[in-house]
């Protein structure tokens, strides 16, 4: 396998496009790229920035994302596009789909249907692993997981993210080829010859005492030990409703709640999204009845704690074989907490890796994985101010 | 069943109670299980205290944790206001690197991009500019806002002129969170600039218009604190510095192009003057060459017929006559040799004349002409001197040219140098070029003299130069012929203290 990654910072995003492939090029020696992985920040999503990398590549599949920030050897980028270019080896499959207007079907529908699209490019194959990219803006992507588990198997690996340009989540953009698309969900699906080592990480700690989901439905929890949910944040800050609101960007990317699974070391997360009026609290991701739950919080150095782990077990996975590359899906909430010591987490990843396997990533709001490779026959979770690390080789 | 009674019930006997040993045993269950019983109810009392002391442990660790969150959560937003500090910081440091290397205006404003704006916090950008001549703000920056929004906010801006002209007055910076009494309200600005949170800051260069930055975000969640304030103050004090600047230099600019134009104008005048000139000097040149030819046949004759009468071949001629006729031939060969003169210095000036450049050795040269000239330095009892070293003998000349040279400078000499006088001729060797030095212990020159007299015709108004005989043409030939050899020529001198005649001549 041979890959390459290309940066480019320049304004027009078509000048961009072509000084990030030709960066890439240099690494492939290869007649054929197979498929190239593309993340920009908001302001490239243009069809001719899409149609320029397609024109410069041929006939190269290209999926990818808008993000806040993008994620390469050099750092983070929070103006600029990074592109992977992959020639796969021998015996290695891929398929990539895509699947639109997500809002006007049935999102467990639209799950299904990205799988049996994935799916139908690679009958023969031994299917080993899916990456999954998704609108940050779709709600209830628990259920577009779930889809796409009853068409892949719940023990089938699922690796994803939904894509974030900011902590308010406006606007997203995903890609496929040479189209851009929002409402939408796309993936690739790798078999054959392959293997994938993955650590999911997220360094946030649990505070003060355990308390109990009494009432709440899907991703909306309406009470904690049978009193208005909203009463833990209230007593934790000491502010009411409003002053709470007020806050909330930080508050959410800040203290998120943590589901305690039995018999896990970390705690699920769930940052919060809005405070309703009736003391409901609103959530990225479902908050299961009975889930015991405690306050969480998060330190920089808890969470590059985390981020080593992360690329020890990813690295782990891999069990001595060689990385070609490395995809990150780094929470959005993790980029704003460490501010500027951002980098000291590629640096981490690089310090595990290597500095010369090539590295791409981007900025997320949810991050979809079982919560470690070793036990992934169990379903993916969705995960929140999670670090993803996969690292991908022969 | 012919076992021994058991004791309680011997005892129960003794009482006349009728008990059955089934009796006895329920008894003793009874009282085993009320013991049981009550030792269970002070195990749970017991846990129950553990229980309430846990509870209370976990209550007082849960008040711990909700001082804790505050806490941290106070240092999360400091730290955050610190990192934004630093990156603004940053930011600005490359503003203000960037819009102070440029000197054009236009510049100024195009370096103001979107990108780094966003890293002080904001995505959209006006600046305006008030415009005295037309009273009226013309907008100069526009980040984040379409054709017809910025039409809105113009005309908004146009419409409350008299405002944000005593914003611009009373030099202060305003945003959403420190409104100025009078000012237009805060919603009116958020609604109207389609912004959520805003910054106006005054700029205010020195000469020139003068107008406001304004700088805005849409996101609901920012809050414009004090340091934002002082931030972006400071970007507008960079941005009129920066205009001052480019203002200044165009004014130099301009007058410096003002100052190129003139100049230029006035050497395409000298221009045309030196071709005038060159055209008048070249006509003079022919004038004086065909004259000068046109004189020579006459003065041959003069001369010619003056031998004649003088050799006694037209009868005898009597003394008075003869020393007129001797006077006649003496002028007429002093005529001919200012003719002759004349006629080189045209040829060698028309670049008629060309130069049979050859290599000779200096030394030979002078020693012809002091060999040449030998008579009149004995008349003088003038002592010569030649000092030219080996490594400054050998030139690329005309030799028969250098000759002249030699004898006219040394020739002078002696017309100028009293008796018992010295004359030094030395040479020495500098790069490419042999200078020699000719030096007189003679009257020497007068200073406003030294540059006139290498001009034709040209000879020094004192008493000694009424004594002594010349053209006016010799020095002109020399400084002719030095420069058709690429060489310079030039004097130094003190009245009473002799003069040094130097020239160079070429090695290679």
């Amino acid at each position: 396998m041979q890959v390459g990654v290309g940066v480019s910072i320049a304004k027009d995003y078509i000048e961009a496009a072509k000084e990030a492939l030709f960066r890439a090029k240099k690494y492939i020696t290869k007649d054929k790229i197979d498929f190239a992985i593309v993340f920009s920040t908001v302001e490239f999503a243009h069809p001719l920035f899409l149609k320029t990398i397609s024109r410069l590549l041929g006939p190269t599949t290209i999926v990818g994302s808008s993000s806040l920030a993008v994620m390469s050897n050099q750092g983070f980028l929070k103006h600029g596009l990074v592109v992977m270019l992959i020639s796969l080896s021998e015996k290695i499959y891929f398929n990539a789909a895509l699947v639109e207007k997500i809002s006007t079907k049935s999102i467990n529908k639209a799950g299904e249907e990205l799988a049996e699209k994935l799916l139908s490019g690679a009958k023969d194959i031994h299917r080993k692993l899916s990456v999954i990219f998704c609108d940050g803006l779709i709600k209830n992507t628990a259920d577009l997981i779930l889809g796409l588990q009853d068409k892949f198997g719940k023990s089938f690996p699922l690796v994803g993210a939904s894509t974030a340009d900011n902590p308010v989540f406006q606007k997203n953009y995903l890609y496929l080829n040479q189209e851009i698309y929002n409402d939408a969900a796309c993936g690739i699906l790798l078999g054959g010859n392959l293997n994938f080592g993955l650590g999911v990480r997220h360094g946030w700690k649990p505070l003060g005492k355990p308390r109990f989901v009494t009432e709440s439905f899907r991703n909306t929890v309406y009470k904690i030990d049978s009193e208005p949910a909203v009463k833990i944040y209230e007593e934790y800050f000491a502010r009411k409703i409003p002053e709470l609101t007020k806050d909330l960007k930080r508050i959410a990317a800040f203290y998120p709640i943590g589901i305690y699974l039995s018999g896990k070391k970390e705690y699920l997360l769930r940052n919060l999204i809005s405070i309703r009026n009736d003391g409901s609290l609103v959530f990225h991701g479902d908050v299961p009845v009975n889930s015991q739950i405690r306050f969480m919080i998060g330190a920089k150095d808890s969470i590059l704690d985390a981020t080593r782990q992360a690329a020890s077990e990813a690295k782990q996975g891999m069990l001595e074989k060689k990385i070609d590359f490395v995809l990150v899906f780094d929470s959005v909430f993790r980029f704003m907490l460490l501010g500027r010591q951002v980098n000291k987490e590629l640096e981490i990843i690089q310090e595990e890796f290597g500095r010369d396997t090539p590295i791409i990533g981007l900025c997320t709001c949810k991050e979809y994985a079982p919560l470690k490779i070793m036990e992934y026959s169990e379903s993916a979770y969705s995960h929140n101010q999670a670090i993803t690390i996969l690292a991908v080789g022969k | 069943m012919g076992g021994e009674t058991p004791p309680l019930l011997n005892m129960l006997n003794i009482l006349d109670i009728p008990f059955t040993p089934l009796d006895v045993a329920g008894i003793l269950t009874i009282i085993f299980l009320g013991i049981a019983l009550f030792l269970k109810i002070q195990r749970i009392k017991q846990l129950r205290l553990e229980v309430d002391k846990l509870n209370k442990s976990l209550e007082g660790m849960d008040e711990q944790s909700k001082l804790i969150i505050r806490t941290d959560m106070e240092l999360n937003k400091i730290q955050e206001e610190l990192d934004k500090k630093i990156t603004s910081l940053y930011t600005l440091q490359e503003l203000t690197r960037a819009i102070s290397t440029t000197l054009e205006e236009p510049q100024i404003f195009k370096r103001i991009e979107v990108e780094r704006l966003k890293e002080i916090g904001f995505e959209k950008a006006l600046i305006f500019l008030y415009s005295e001549k037309d009273s009226r703000f013309n907008l100069y920056l526009n980040i984040g806002y379409v054709s017809e929004d910025v039409g809105i906010v113009k005309a908004f801006i146009e419409a409350n002129g008299s405002q944000f002209l005593n914003l611009i007055k009373i030099q202060k910076t305003i945003s959403s969170t420190s409104a100025v009494e009078g000012f237009i309200a805060k919603e009116t600005i958020n609604s109207l600039f389609t912004v959520s949170a805003f910054i106006f800051s005054v700029l205010l260069p020195k000469d020139g218009d003068k107008g406001f930055l304004f700088v805005g975000t849409e996101n609901k969640d920012t809050l414009i604190t004090e340091g934002d304030e002082e931030l972006v103050t400071i970007l507008t004090n960079q941005l009129g510095q920066s205009l001052e600047n480019a203002r200044l230099f165009e004014k130099t600019w301009n007058v410096q192009q003002e100052l190129e134009k003139k100049v230029e104008e006035r050497t395409r005048e000298l221009a045309l003057v030196i071709e005038g000139i060159k055209k008048i000097s070249k006509r003079k040149t022919d004038f004086v060459s065909s004259v000068s030819h046109e004189l020579r046949t006459p003065l041959t004759s003069i001369k010619g017929y003056a031998a004649i009468l003088l050799a006694g071949k037209l009868g005898e001629v009597p003394l008075g006559v003869r020393e007129r006729l001797e006077k006649i031939n003496r002028h007429s060969d002093e005529l001919v040799h200012m003719v002759n003169d004349m006629l080189d210095i045209s040829r060698i000036e028309s670049g008629r004349e060309v130069m049979k450049i050859e290599p000779y050795d200096l030394k030979i040269i002078s020693a012809r002409a002091a060999d040449l000239l030998s008579a009149q330095l004995k008349d003088k009892q003038i002592e010569l001197s030649i000092d030219i070293p080996v490594n400054a003998s050998e030139v690329l000349i005309d030799v028969n040219q250098i000759e002249r040279v030699f004898i006219n400078i040394v020739g002078n000499a002696i017309k100028f140098t009293p008796v018992a006088g010295k004359i030094f001729i030395r040479a020495v060797s500098i790069g490419a070029w042999i200078q020699v030095d000719i030096a007189d212990t003679g009257s020497g020159i007068p200073e406003e003299a030294r540059e006139a007299i290498f001009e034709e015709f040209y000879r020094v108004d004192s008493l000694i130069n009424q004594q002594v005989k010349g053209t006016g043409l010799g020095l002109a030939l020399v400084k002719n012929i030095i420069e058709a050899h690429g060489g310079k020529i030039w004097v130094k001198s003190k009245l009473g203290a002799g003069a040094t005649f130097s020239f160079t001549l070429p090695v290679k």
